[in-house]
């Protein structure tokens, strides 16, 4: 997947400064950086839920769009919805739907899967993220850490390319969390292609191929996470990991 | 001098219609109520302006004034409407304005997240809404739709103005022969009670089921 110098204005302001990005099939990518420093814009416009105002996105060198040219359609966009799995920092399950339900949705409705097919993968998803027992249930009987998972499963339904992230266990008590990265961790060492939005600086360094770190809308610098992170070239990245590990 | 039961009789002949103009009025409301919403809420300006000057049209002026204007205004233009057609059009006009607005807070309540998670997993926008956005909304389109019903009942009443033979149509013909008033509004009364009652006992119920489908397993 690639990114290809990426903008994004809301009105006058810049959330994102011609950001690129190329991510190789089976690489896990850590996204860091400091609130408003445009992380959740850069996967949002990834998946084009915001429409980037300049350059482009690649998924196995085929454009999704090319901003300034002409607006994806409505059916392009799903396409590309479909190859591109996203997991949100509150989960968005949906809350009228069971667990299997909401895994099963988009593969019925969006894939066009047989019910009986959709309702196999989707039990087999929970049961890879450790949550088969509440297959039958509704969201809101589950714990924010199980809520999570299921929504990696339901992202995880259509085979996308590539998994974003957006801190993913950010809105979780530290040990629901960690059921969560042990999720994650499982499903970087079965060779998906990640980027991941996170603040889990440990997490970030051990399952990370490669560590962005992005602010002002801009990538300041990237590496392998342990240059990045224990030796990093940017004055501005020392000052937001000291921030960060001093707490 | 008749007594109030005598008069349930007669007046019940005008059930069928006083339902006709409810639920007449109510469907069409319910269905263009959609179309209005959407404008409503429309990126393009004017689309949005049209939308906002039809839901502020039909509700600004009273529905017995829109009544006369369906029946006697059309019929100046030289077109003949009998007056239950005028009476279920009229009222199902006003009823789009109000449904438009119900619809639009039933979305609103449904948190953008929702949209975004149907947008991510590839649902085309009639796909999101059918299957994401609509059965939660629809739990708090539900209750205001239903008390609107209610009162749209009551508001049937009106339909007499314009000649419609439903129930106050029909008190308001035997008072004119009997001029006993009192028996035959407190029957009238009672036949919209013994018709509106259920219906609020029905939504109720249907609301909890609504409410515990979302709530949990
Ligand atoms: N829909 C929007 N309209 C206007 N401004 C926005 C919108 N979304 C984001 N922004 C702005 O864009 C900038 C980048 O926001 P973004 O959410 O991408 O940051 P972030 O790095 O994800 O921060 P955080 O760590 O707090 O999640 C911020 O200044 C934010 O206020
Ligand atoms: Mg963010």
């Amino acid at each position: 997947m690639e990114v290809q110098g990426l903008g994004k204005a809301f009105g006058p302001h810049r959330a994102l400064e011609d950001v690129s990005l190329s991510v190789a099939a089976g690489e896990v990518v850590g996204i860091i950086g400091p609130s408003g420093s445009g992380k959740s814009t850069l996967l949002r416009c990834i998946n084009h839920l915001e429409q980037p105002t300049s350059g482009r996105v690649l998924i196995d060198g085929v454009p999704i769009a090319d901003p300034g040219g002409r607006e994806p359609s409505a059916k392009e966009l799903a396409a590309l919805r479909r190859k591109v799995g996203m997991v949100f920092q509150s989960f968005n399950l949906f809350p009228h739907l069971t667990a299997v339900e909401n895994v099963m949705l988009a593969q019925v409705k969006a894939l066009g899967r047989p019910k009986q097919e959709a309702r196999a993968r989707a039990l087999e998803l929970l049961e890879r993220v450790g949550i088969a027992d509440k297959a039958d249930s509704r969201p809101r009987r589950c714990s924010g850490g199980q809520q999570q998972r299921i929504a990696i499963a339901r992202a995880l339904a259509l085979d996308p390319r590539v998994m974003l992230f957006d801190e993913p266990t950010s809105a979780l008590d530290p040990e629901l969390g960690l059921e969560v990265l042990g999720v994650m961790r499982e499903l970087a060492s079965d060779g998906m292609t990640m980027i991941v939005v996170t603040h889990e600086m440990h997490f970030a360094e051990e399952v990370a191929d490669r560590i962005v770190f992005m602010a002002d809308g801009r990538i300041v610098e990237e590496g392998p996470p342990r240059q990045v992170m224990r030796a990093p070239r940017h004055e501005r990245t020392r000052r937001f990991l000291r921030a960060v590990l001093d707490r | 001098m008749s007594s109030v039961v005598d008069y349930l009789g007669p007046l019940s002949a005008g059930i069928g219609n006083t339902l006709l103009i409810t639920f007449g009025a109510f469907g069409i409301g319910a269905a263009i109520g959609i179309p209005i919403a959407l404008a409503r809420s429309a990126r393009w300006r004017p689309l949005r302006m049209l939308g906002v000057a039809y839901v502020e049209l039909l509700r600004g002026i009273p529905p017995i004034a829109w009544l006369f204007i369906a029946f006697y205004g059309l019929a100046q233009l030289g077109i003949r409407v009998e007056s239950m057609p005028a009476a279920v059009g009229g009222l199902g006009a006003i009823s789009g304005a109000y449904m438009a607005e119900i619809y639009r807070a039933g979305l609103r309540a449904v948190p953008h997240g929702q949209f975004e998670a149907g947008r991510a997993v590839g649902l085309t926008e009639s796909g999101l809404y059918r299957h994401v956005i609509v059965p939660q909304a629809i739990v708090t389109v539900f209750p205001p739709a239903m008390t609107y019903v209610i009162g749209l009942l009551k508001d049937s009443a009106i339909a007499s103005v314009i000649g419609a033979q439903e129930i106050t149509a029909l008190a308001l013909g035997e008072q004119q022969q009997s001029f006993a008033g009192l028996p035959i509004f407190l029957a009238a009364g009672i036949i919209y009670m013994a018709i509106g009652l259920p219906l609020g006992g029905i939504s109720r119920w249907v609301d909890v089921r609504l409410t515990r489908r979302l709530a949990d397993a």
